[in-house]
């Protein structure tokens, strides 16, 4: 019985596809997102895409990946998931993140530097929301300025989106992520939607009514932020389309600190050649640059 | 030199002749200077500040075809080596400008991307301005050291392929018109930038204050739209699921606010009664001057009658001190009012006579105990004793009656 009620609805179904999917002229939006990361990262990066995981219900994640320098083979791997998009953390000396976005077969791929990064259990916020519910995106009216904003702006709205009828979805909408341009570098919030009692007022006509909701927000995490780097034309690979001059690499940074601190050392250095010299100019220990010869009224040549 | 060649072949891909472009210029030099002759006479004319402008316009104007002569000049002595030496002076005159050239695509604005249109003829110019922004290092090296000062070298390219991106967008954009459903997509674009209303991105609360708006506009745009298509929202009471933050988290969550909160409680006691502690020893220190006080402005006045009396009475000799010392309690009772208060009391007016009885009858003041014991001054007290009241007739004297007496006396 079972079986013929399931073979019936099955054919329902996809009877009610075939129908919508003409009308609409549109193909249905249909994303899968490989979520990994490479060797080396710290717990932080862990957490962090485990947060991302969980939010993500069209996600796929998989085993950390080990090579660093053969990125390509990202392409097959998530070929091998029937993944279309790809989202890649790097962790380099055990310190920097670098997260790449990728649309798969052969979209581009933007790097991002995370800094800032808090993950959802370190940052003890009440919010919370169903697992798998799908987010409204909300994002900066900067995104629309630039081509390499909208670009990336497509890349978040395929991975962070959850598409319509996701397997592992929720039907309700109960949390928004927010994506910001400031001060070159994109904030990336997220946010449970407080709804609070419905007041319904029935109007002067008496057939329309007025919904009253008082809402808020309440912060779930994590929170980070994002400093684009490159876009390359391919995924993983390819002409580089897009490059921020703007970004300082940490490694330079911390260069440039450790610079700052030997400058100390170096004119301490040079504070103590100048000093003999010019003990040597008063003819103390030398004579016209030149040692002394010993004598015989010499300290040691008296007293050996 | 590089970049002269460089140029050339840019002029080359352009197809400019240069013979033509000189004729122009000086076309255009002789109608400046006829301008400039008339200039003086409308000069009468105009007000100041139009001359000012005026002025300023064709400074610029100049400035400009200087520096694009002086390009001129070096790209054709690029074609024909065997120029004369005299263009070689005219070269180091115009040298100077050269740095502005350089200089000048570092200041320029990045070329100014025009979203949603993808055109091919348009990126190609695109890609040409980027050609002539930017300068490698490599094509300044031919340049003076002292010139080389002045530029600020970069050694990165401007990577910016407006085609190539407004390609890759197209490949791979969501459709997010209006053409399909909202609930497809669920995207919000802010209407202003966000970041115009940070002014100080280090300011946490301000910072996340204007992304919480952001969010919430767009969460109120989105919750409209998404009524309008009859898209479930909000989450009934009796919908349970799986949330994003299992119980386990939430209960960590709850434990760490309840320590807050306690933590705040406990630190606004330890405040209070730190402030209470704080003033009550602010009272006791205030007492304790006003004593201070007292007993020297007492000290004082004795330390002022002692030296009066001295000055007065020097021939009083002996009888002195009597005197002085009356006039101390005198003044003391006359000006000490709240300290003596007590003893004034005690001794000048008695204390109600209920108090005195109680006062025989359980003693007030100094030692209890032992009171009633005998010592040596009682012992050796014989004031009321004597030989001739013991031997007196009765040993009893007659005025106490009997008691069965006394009670009848008392009783009636």
């Amino acid at each position: 019985m079972a079986a013929v009620y399931k073979s019936l609805s099955k054919s329902d179904k996809t009877a009610s596809k075939k129908a919508d999917g003409p009308s609409n002229g549109i193909k249905k939006n249909r994303q899968r997102v490989l979520i990994l990361s490479s060797r080396g990262v710290t717990y932080r990066h862990r957490h962090l895409l485990n947060d991302l995981a969980t939010m993500l219900p069209h996600g796929r994640k998989d085993a950390k990946f080990d090579s660093k320098s053969k990125l390509y083979e990202l392409n097959e791997l998530s070929e091998l998931y029937n993944c279309n998009n790809c989202l890649y953390l790097e962790g380099r000396k055990g310190l920097d993140g670098y997260l790449f976005l990728s649309a798969v077969p052969n979209g581009p791929t933007c790097k991002f530097h995370i800094q800032n990064l808090h993950t959802m259990e370190e940052l003890h916020f009440t919010g919370n929301c169903l697992k798998g519910s799908r987010p409204i995106l909300s994002f900066d009216a900067t995104f629309e300025k630039e081509p390499h904003l909208q670009v990336i702006k497509a890349l978040f709205t395929r991975t962070f989106g959850v598409p319509e009828g996701a397997r592992k979805s929720k039907p309700f909408i109960d949390h928004v992520m927010g994506f910001t341009v400031a001060d070159g570098k994109i904030w990336i919030r997220n946010y449970q939607i407080n709804e609070e009692e419905q007041s319904k007022v029935k109007n002067a006509a008496g057939e329309e009514e007025i919904e009253t909701t008082e809402m808020s927000l309440v912060e779930i995490g994590p929170r980070f932020v994002l400093t684009p780097i490159v876009i390359q034309e391919g995924s993983f690979g390819g002409p580089i389309i897009y490059q921020n001059r703007e970004f300082v690499s940490p490694n330079q940074v911390r260069s440039d600190l450790r610079r700052g601190k030997a400058t100390r050392h170096n004119a301490r250095a040079e504070q103590t050649v100048a000093r003999l010299s010019r003990k040597e100019d008063l003819g103390l220990r030398t004579k016209g640059a030149q040692r002394q010869p010993k004598g015989d009224l010499d300290t040691k040549m008296m007293f050996s | 030199m590089a970049k002269s060649k460089l140029k050339m072949a840019l002029a080359a891909d352009k197809g400019t002749d240069f013979k033509k472009l000189k004729e122009k210029r000086q076309k255009k030099a002789a109608l400046k200077r006829k301008q400039a002759e008339e200039g003086p006479q409308d000069s009468d004319d105009h007000s100041g500040a139009e001359d000012a402008e005026v002025a300023q316009i064709s400074d610029e104007s100049d400035e400009d075809e200087e520096y694009e002569d002086a390009e001129e000049q070096i790209n054709l002595h690029g074609i024909d080596e065997s120029d004369s030496s005299g263009s070689e002076v005219e070269m180091e005159e115009r040298l100077p400008r050269k740095p502005k050239t350089i200089l000048k695509p570092l200041n320029a604005a990045k070329p100014i991307a025009r979203p949603g249109k993808a055109e091919d003829a348009d990126s190609d110019e695109d890609e040409d301005e980027e050609d002539e922004e930017d300068i490698p290092i490599s094509d300044l090296e031919d340049l003076d050291e002292d010139e080389k000062e002045d530029l600020i070298p970069h050694t990165r390219l401007t990577i910016n392929n407006t085609s190539a991106l407004l390609t890759s967008l197209n490949r791979i954009a969501l459709p997010t018109d209006k053409s399909v459903p909202f609930a497809t997509h669920q995207v919000v674009v802010s209407a202003e930038a966000t970041a115009d209303s940070i002014p100080d991105i280090q300011d946490d609360l301000q910072r996340e204050l204007a992304f919480y708006s952001q969010s919430l506009a767009a969460v109120r745009e989105a919750r409209t739209k998404l009524r309008a298509e009859k898209v479930p929202f909000s989450r009934p009471k009796d919908y349970f699921a799986e949330m994003i933050k299992e119980d386990a988290h939430m209960e960590k969550i709850k434990a760490k606010l309840v320590e807050e909160a306690t933590n705040k409680k406990a630190a606004a006691e330890a405040r209070k009664m730190r402030d209470l502690k704080k003033f009550g020893k602010q009272v006791q220190v205030a007492k304790l001057q006003e004593r201070q006080k007292v007993k020297r402005e007492t000290l004082d006045k004795i330390k002022n009658l002692k030296r009066k009396r001295s000055e007065s009475g020097n021939d009083m000799g002996t009888k002195e001190a009597d005197i002085f010392d009356v006039g101390v309690d005198k003044e003391l009772s006359k000006n000490s009012t709240g300290r003596s208060d007590r003893a004034g009391a005690g001794r000048g007016s008695k204390p109600n006579t209920k108090r005195q009885k109680k006062d025989e009858k359980y003693g007030f003041g100094g030692k209890k105990r032992h009171a009633k014991s005998g010592d040596f001054a009682s012992s050796s007290d014989l004031s009321g004793f004597s030989a001739k009241a013991m031997k007196a007739k009765g040993g009893v004297s007659k005025s106490r009656p009997g008691k069965s007496k006394r009670k009848a006396m008392s009783t009636r």
